[in-house]
């Protein structure tokens, strides 16, 4: 079969694909202490973790309505803001993903340090 | 819906006077919302547990009546500076989103467009203009868009069912098909003007064939609202994949043509349909008396043959029953033409008034080519039986390993 070129495209949707996922527990993570949407993503985006706000309020309200969360309305430098933090729910819902996220860590840090077979059919060049 | 919603919408309806043309409907429903939501919050939190609907009421009747509120709130509104493009978008979104959510999805979505666009003037050093908050819209995205990240449905058919959509179009498209080949024939034969019939007929045919789509589409579309899961995949039994190695699955044209064949053939042979003959006709043809004693017979066969046909439309691998059918049924049509070529006579051939001299003459010509004709119809059919049974053994054999595929290793003793 003809080798194609790797597309940008294939890479950034694999890209997108592999931090979908991981979204969830990084705005978990992050809400263990009480935060309103625009400071999460601020907090997110310090951290490395970028995320559309067009992304994040849904999720915010898919895991509130979930139980992983809990929200309130109130006060913050003269402005009605939505605070959000884990609940007892999300507490435990995240402990069990950051297990599941170590141990597929470390099985992933074993494949990939290992060293690559020489690619069949290939002569070393020099 | 909930007290706060329903009181909100309640107020909504006395909105009224220049404040609140100039303000708009949603920017003033919103304030209300947020300082209600804010309120509600707060009993919680006094109450720990979630205030009850007749303590809410009560908090809301505190609020104050509609008429008032809404006054009040027009007139905050007003003091209160805003963006036009933020107060487009957000109508915009409001007017794609569930009515239930709607004013507390729009009331968040305020305050994070609020919030970039104050970030946004700090860094700029000054209030930031039409163009830098339209920036900030398109980076929330299309309205539609916006609003669709807030509906549990995201699909019309999801990928749990889609798997199944195209076999069930597939199948239902098929049956569809062979009853309009069926129906066109019918027709075909029916009139006088046999081509333009047909080409009028298979024009004709988009219509059913899409009404079909549209309706299996529908189907799947409820099904996916209703999450109904599908059954046949948890089922599912590997010991009834298709035995490829012994014949590959029949093509649904094929068996949907065979079919439509096949029930014209038999509307035929029972008379519902005849084939019209020319009216200035010399000489009638007719069967003897010998395919009489094998019109029961014939369709019978002819009757298991649609069967089997409709059943390729669902199932179009090779199985042994199908097999044994098939066997069967090319027995008994060997066993028919074994009838058929031992007569002295198949075909007569009748003088008309208007008619020729030659009948005799033509029945003896056509008698002995139609002969020919079964004749070699019989010799492939007992290819066909061969085949069969070819099949029937080899099915008794697993496929070897593919060719190419590297030697099994040795088990351990």
């Amino acid at each position: 079969m003809e080798h194609m070129p790797l597309s940008p495209d294939i890479v950034e949707s694999l890209r997108l694909e592999l931090r979908r996922g991981t979204l969830v527990m990084a705005v978990l993570g992050a809400l263990r202490t009480e935060k309103y949407g625009y400071t999460l993503r601020a907090d997110l985006s310090d951290k490395g973790v970028e995320i559309d706000e067009g992304a994040l309020y849904p999720m915010l309200r898919r895991l509130e309505t979930q139980g992983l969360l809990t929200s309130e309305w109130r006060e913050d430098a003269k402005r009605q803001k939505r605070f959000y933090r884990l609940s007892a729910d999300g507490a435990v819902a995240l402990a069990q993903l950051a297990e599941e996220w170590r141990g597929m860590n470390r099985a992933l840090e074993q494949i990939l340090d290992a060293p690559a077979p020489r690619a069949a059919g290939r002569k070393e060049v020099g | 819906m909930n007290p706060v919603t329903r009181y909100v919408k309640e107020v909504e309806k006395s909105l009224s006077g220049q404040n609140f043309l100039r303000v708009g409907r949603l920017r003033i429903s919103a304030m209300i919302y947020k300082d209600l939501s804010r309120q509600v919050d707060a009993l919680e939190t006094k109450l720990g547990r979630e205030p009850s609907d007749g303590e809410v009421t009560a908090l809301l009747a505190e609020f104050g009546p509609a008429a008032e509120v809404a006054a009040r709130y027009t007139e905050m509104a007003a003091r209160t500076p805003s963006h036009d493009l933020m107060e487009r978008y957000l109508a915009a979104v409001e007017r794609r989103l569930p009515k239930e959510q709607a004013a507390d999805i729009v009331a968040e979505l305020r305050e994070a467009l609020e919030a970039r666009i104050d970030a946004k003037s700090e860094e700029l050093g000054r209030a930031a203009g039409p163009d830098e908050v339209a920036a900030i819209l398109k980076e929330f995205g299309h309205p539609t868009l916006a609003a669709s990240r807030y509906q549990t449905q995201q699909y019309l058919i999801g990928p749990g069912l889609y798997p199944w959509f195209w076999p069930a179009q597939r199948m239902a498209l098929g049956v569809t098909l062979a009853v309009l080949v069926v129906l066109t024939v019918i027709r075909v034969l029916d009139s006088a003007r046999p081509l333009s019939a047909f080409i009028g007929r298979v024009f004709a045919w988009w219509e059913p064939l899409a009404m079909v789509f549209g309706l299996v589409t529908l189907v799947f579309m409820l099904m996916e609202q209703a999450k109904t899961p599908v059954k046949l995949a948890q089922g599912w039994n590997p010991k009834t994949l298709p035995h490829d190695n012994v014949r590959k699955p029949r093509p649904l044209f094929d068996s949907v043509f065979a079919l439509g064949f096949d029930v014209v053939f038999i509307l035929w042979w029972i008379g519902v349909i005849t084939v019209p003959g020319r009216k200035d006709a010399s000489v009638q043809f007719d069967f003897t008396g010998v395919w009489d004693s094998v019109h029961t017979p014939i369709l019978a066969l002819a009757l298991v043959t649609a069967a089997v046909h409709a059943a390729d439309i669902v199932y179009p691998a090779w199985s042994r029953l199908r097999s044994a059918v098939s066997i069967a049924g090319h027995v008994g049509g060997l066993a028919v033409m074994a009838v058929l070529l031992q007569a002295d006579k198949l075909i007569t051939v009748t003088e008309l008034p208007n008619g020729d001299t030659r009948a005799a003459q033509l029945s003896w010509w056509l008698d002995g080519p139609f002969r020919l004709v079964l004749f070699f119809v019989a010799v492939g059919w007992a290819i066909g039986l061969c085949v069969e049974i070819w099949r029937q053994v080899r099915a008794g054999h697993p496929a070897g390993p593919a060719r190419g595929a590297p030697p099994a290793a040795s088990a351990p003793a």
